[in-house]
């Protein structure tokens, strides 16, 4: 009896120990789960869940005082609406998560960043105070918005730029560029007026016009009439896959190919190839990921098994769990579920401090306003799938 | 708690925005054009705090009176029809609110960068609460005080004479002429009491969001407008903020951990509702 | 300056899409008086059921595909008939009003679950076929749909006016209470024209679908807001109206894009609906039936 006791007493001992050793340092996703964008919030979680089963196969995240803690994941619906998005980085913020990564779509993104504290150690700025580390919403020039906001996507610009510098040498006899925008929604717009048509002029290319049409429109027949009339070289669309796919199918109707087709950042996906994989062949498009090596498939493989697929956007957001063990560690957290306010600010004053994080296809340099320039390729739309056109790396 | 009062703030606005639906549904007039008027009130407020530095009040009481000033204008010629043709209508005036948001351009410098209002890009940085230190509580102070106004004001003109005629003219419009009661009057009145809340309504929206942009105001807010109204029952305003508690903090926040199954329930708890409580939670007035 | 008369072609080509789930509108709001927004969400959701056949058989001719739309957007209204109006009382036009919302949210949202909100790519009859009259080109794809919706509008026409169902319907709408008198059996008859105004639906869905190439639950919300235009423009209830109305919004819409661009094209949509409402609230044909 009295052995049984001890032995007891002795097992309850150790797990009793153990127990008080398991701590878990929580992580937050949030993004469009729900809605025509879903997919982007399910692959993001996806990710994001990978790349923590990876980090604690690994041993998980050290903290302040030696000892290691599991990385939790959880992830959030947003169904890309402001309000909703805004509720729930609140209510993030009053769970113990460390930091926020999210959200998918750039109208929620601006709004939330809006509601966060614009500068650190502001005490007449009531906004709030947590680290949001952005993997998905690309629309430009967003993360200044606030001194908590970080963001971990390619930069348009820098990518646009380079892709339109080597078809410049590439293609040489082409000389003329016409767009294609959606101007009701701001990523779309942005991304034709501020980067593809800014960025072709800078290398030479004589920006003959551009055409325009509405999210949910389904009618080209003018806009292509246009673009047939402006017979310019390369035609260049800022469109998301359902009005692209409308766009292409008109241009074939009509007889009209363009030498050159170049597309969004995020039409590189599958959606357009299940909605039109016969009319987008040939659309260039510079992404910052692509299945080119060990790591980068790794990842890819990871991902799939939790039913996610890889892809620029998904991808972000598994650098950035891998990135926040480093600073966590770096910064030396508490992982002190009273001290969540102390260790986010660190979160946060780590992710400023960052020159450089350690991307899937490479070094990606931070800028001072809490961007990224990414390490980027070209893919082309071949035969159904995006095969990479030109590997700058 | 800053989650709660979050959450307190997105069903007070709601409840503007389903109170100025309501106050037209007594009248017998189905409007999808209260989102318009929202989106009136949200720019208006935006653009007096950020681009002419006022104080919120006093942006929303030019909210208020925007939103009913547009609400009587479009009053008077929704007189011409009615029944579906009203709702038709209404939804076009709203859209096209919405389409004069989009093609809306009104930017100054201030500080070295533009803001204001940039069509279809929206309108950013409306920071007036954070950048004046309050808190999320006393944001939600504030709304609710705006709240607690209207439901007052609408629960105390169902005890007048006023909401009798308002309902007279809901329930029977050749009765109610026939005692002698001025239906333009009445309609258009209740149209503009309607913008006026509506307003007020936005320019919170616009404050507790920071962003605004066309794509905020469009079919689906106007249509959660009335069916907050509906689903809750015209019998008095307590069924409008019912219905909006159930929608936004059970629906919507409240299942959130279901994934993807939450927007599937949404559209079926609704129609079941209708189904098994067609006068709302708290029925119709008898 | 694109040629204006290519531009106006163009539009009232498009306009044959408008005509034809316009036609589904007006026999519902204007025939039967029944406030149903889902439709247009249901005929998008018969035009999924479609592409079922695809599944089952990988290289299936696009009538095929079509049929399976027609029968599915049937179905479709039969279930709308009965979770919108089968149970809600006649005194309730607010709750149908509300519930056919509901029912909108969600078909939209169990194409966008099925689908995983992906853009689909929709078989199509036609689609490469363009035909010249001179200068001017047209869709063979769009002027099949016109086909269409004058043989529908020919076929429902027929039913209302020649069959018993189309005159027990008919009598429903103007005076339910006469109409049970008389021995109709409402229920019945109700839920019969669900599923006629279903079908024409899917058949709408399809080929709408198959004129914009790729199905994605972006269409149901812009094609109800049509839809409804249509309606009022050329007369509640009346079935030519519609598909004239229907071709002048699509001729209309290329027009004020042309001149005012995308951006404002939709406001002047809005103001054309206003004139009407305002100079003609009966529309372009005031039907001489009905109780307005």
């Amino acid at each position: 009896m009295k052995k049984l006791a001890l032995a007891v007493s002795l097992a309850l001992a150790a797990s009793g120990g153990a127990l008080a050793q398991e701590k878990t340092i929580q992580v937050t996703g949030f993004g469009a789960k729900t809605g025509v964008i879903r997919l982007f919030g399910i692959n993001s979680e996806a990710a994001m869940l990978a790349a923590a089963e990876v980090i604690n196969k690994q041993g998980g995240v050290k903290l302040a005082d030696g000892s290691k803690a599991k990385i939790a994941v959880e992830f959030l619906d947003d169904r890309c609406n402001a309000e909703e998005g805004i509720s729930v980085i609140r209510r993030i913020y009053s769970s113990d998560a460390m930091v926020a990564v999210g959200p998918t779509c750039s109208n929620v993104a601006e709004p939330l960043y809006g509601i966060l504290q614009k500068k650190v150690d502001d005490k007449g700025d009531s906004g709030l105070q947590m680290p949001v580390f952005t993997d998905v919403a690309i629309k430009g020039g967003l993360a200044k918005i606030s001194e908590w906001s970080f963001r971990n996507v390619p930069s348009e610009w820098i990518m646009y730029s380079s892709l339109y510098y080597w078809l410049s040498t590439k293609h040489p006899q082409f000389k003329t560029v016409y767009g294609g925008v959606e101007e009701d929604f701001a990523h779309s717009r942005a991304s034709w007026y501020s980067v593809m048509k800014d960025r072709a002029q800078a290398n030479g290319y004589t920006v003959v016009g551009e055409s325009k049409w509405l999210l949910n429109d389904s009618n080209f027949s003018t806009q292509v009439r246009e673009m047939k009339k402006a017979n310019a070289d390369i035609l260049s669309i800022a469109a998301h896959p359902f009005t692209t796919c409308g766009l292409l199918k008109e241009m074939k109707r009509q007889g009209y190919k363009p030498k050159l087709l170049v597309g969004l950042t995020s039409t590189s996906s599958l959606e357009v190839m299940q909605g039109c994989p016969k009319d987008v062949e040939g659309m260039i498009i510079p992404t910052s990921f692509a299945p080119v090596n060990k790591e980068a498939k790794f990842a890819a493989a990871a991902t799939a098994k939790y039913k996610g697929s890889a892809d620029l956007h998904s991808m972000a957001a598994w650098e950035n769990m891998f990135i926040l063990k480093q600073v966590m560690e770096a910064e030396g957290i508490s992982g002190d579920k009273k001290q969540v306010q102390a260790d986010r600010r660190k979160i946060r004053d780590g992710l400023a401090k960052l020159k450089t994080t350690q991307g899937l296809l490479g070094v990606s340099k931070r800028t001072d306003d809490r961007e990224a320039d990414k390490p980027y390729l070209f893919v082309h739309a071949s035969k159904g799938e995006w095969k990479v056109l030109h590997n700058p790396l | 708690m800053d989650f709660y009062y979050g959450l307190a703030q997105i069903v007070g606005v709601h409840t503007l925005l389903g109170l100025s639906a309501y106050v037209v549904l007594l009248t017998g007039q189905v409007s999808l054009a209260q989102a318009g008027f929202f989106a009136v009130g949200a720019y208006t407020a935006g653009m007096l705090t950020v681009l002419a530095g006022w104080h919120i009040a006093p942006a929303l009481g030019a909210s208020a009176l925007c939103g009913a000033a547009t609400a009587c204008a479009v009053g008077f010629p929704a007189l011409r029809v009615k029944g579906l043709m009203l709702v038709i209508a209404t939804l076009a005036f709203g859209e096209g609110v919405r389409l004069v948001f989009f093609n809306f351009d009104y930017q100054i410098a201030k500080g070295g960068i533009k803001v204001g209002p940039l069509g279809g890009e929206g309108f950013r940085q409306i920071r007036f609460f954070p950048e004046n230190g309050w808190t999320t509580f006393d944001v939600m102070l504030f709304i609710w005080l705006f709240v607690i106004a209207a439901m007052a004001a609408l629960w105390w003109f169902d005890r007048s004479r006023y909401g009798a005629v308002l309902r007279a003219v809901g329930e029977d419009e050749l009765a109610a002429q026939s005692v002698g009661v001025n239906l333009t009057a009445v309609k258009v009145s209740a149209m503009t009491v309607g913008g006026a809340i509506a307003g007020v309504g936005g320019g919170l929206y616009a404050h507790y969001t920071t962003h605004i942009e066309h794509s905020s105001f469009n079919v689906l807010v106007a249509t959660f407008a009335i069916a907050y109204p509906i689903v809750g029952g015209l019998s008095n305003v307590f069924g409008t903020l019912a219905a909006v508690i159930f929608v936004q903090a059970f629906l919507v926040e409240g299942l959130r951990d279901l994934g993807d199954w939450r927007n599937l329930l949404f559209g079926a708890l609704i129609v079941a509702a209708m189904n098994l409580r067609p006068h709302g939670f708290f029925g119709r007035r008898h | 300056m694109l040629d204006f008369a290519q531009v106006v072609l163009d539009g009232l080509l498009f306009g044959a899409t408008y005509a034809l789930i316009g036609i589904g509108f007006t026999l519902v709001f204007g025939v039967m008086h029944k406030l149903n927004l889902s439709y247009a969400a249901a005929s998008i959701g018969g035009a999924y059921c479609g592409l079922l056949v695809l599944q089952v058989m990988a290289g299936a001719p696009a009538w095929l595909v079509f049929l399976c739309g027609f029968l599915a957007g049937g179905v479709l209204g039969y279930v709308v008939y009965l979770a919108c109006f089968h149970f809600i009382p006649f005194s309730s036009p607010l709750a149908t009003l509300m519930s056919t919302v509901g029912m909108l949210l969600l078909i939209d949202e169990i194409i966008v679950h099925a689908t995983e909100g992906r853009p689909l790519n929709y078989p199509a009859m036609f689609d490469d076929v363009m035909l010249r009259a001179g200068e001017l080109s047209l869709r063979g794809d769009l002027l099949l749909v016109f086909a269409v919706a004058v043989l529908c509008m020919a076929a429902l026409l027929l039913v209302l006016y020649k069959t018993k169902l189309g005159i027990a319907t008919r009598a429903v709408s103007q005076q339910p209470m006469a109409a049970q008198l008389c021995g109709i059996r409402i229920g019945r008859v109700n839920a019969l024209t669900f599923v006629v105004t279903g079908l024409l639906g899917g058949i709408a869905g399809a080929l709408i679908g198959a004129s914009v190439g790729t199905l994605s639950p972006l269409l149901t919300l812009p094609l109800t807001v049509k839809g409804l235009i249509v309606t009022v423009i050329g007369g509640l209830g009346s079935i030519p109206g519609a598909i004239i109305a229907g071709l002048l919004v699509g001729g209309f819409e290329n027009v004020f894009q042309l001149y005012r661009g995308v951006t404002e094209r939709d406001l002047y949509v809005m103001l054309l609906l206003f004139v009407f409402l305002v100079f003609r609230p009966g529309g372009i044909f005031s039907p001489q039936s009905g109780r307005h």
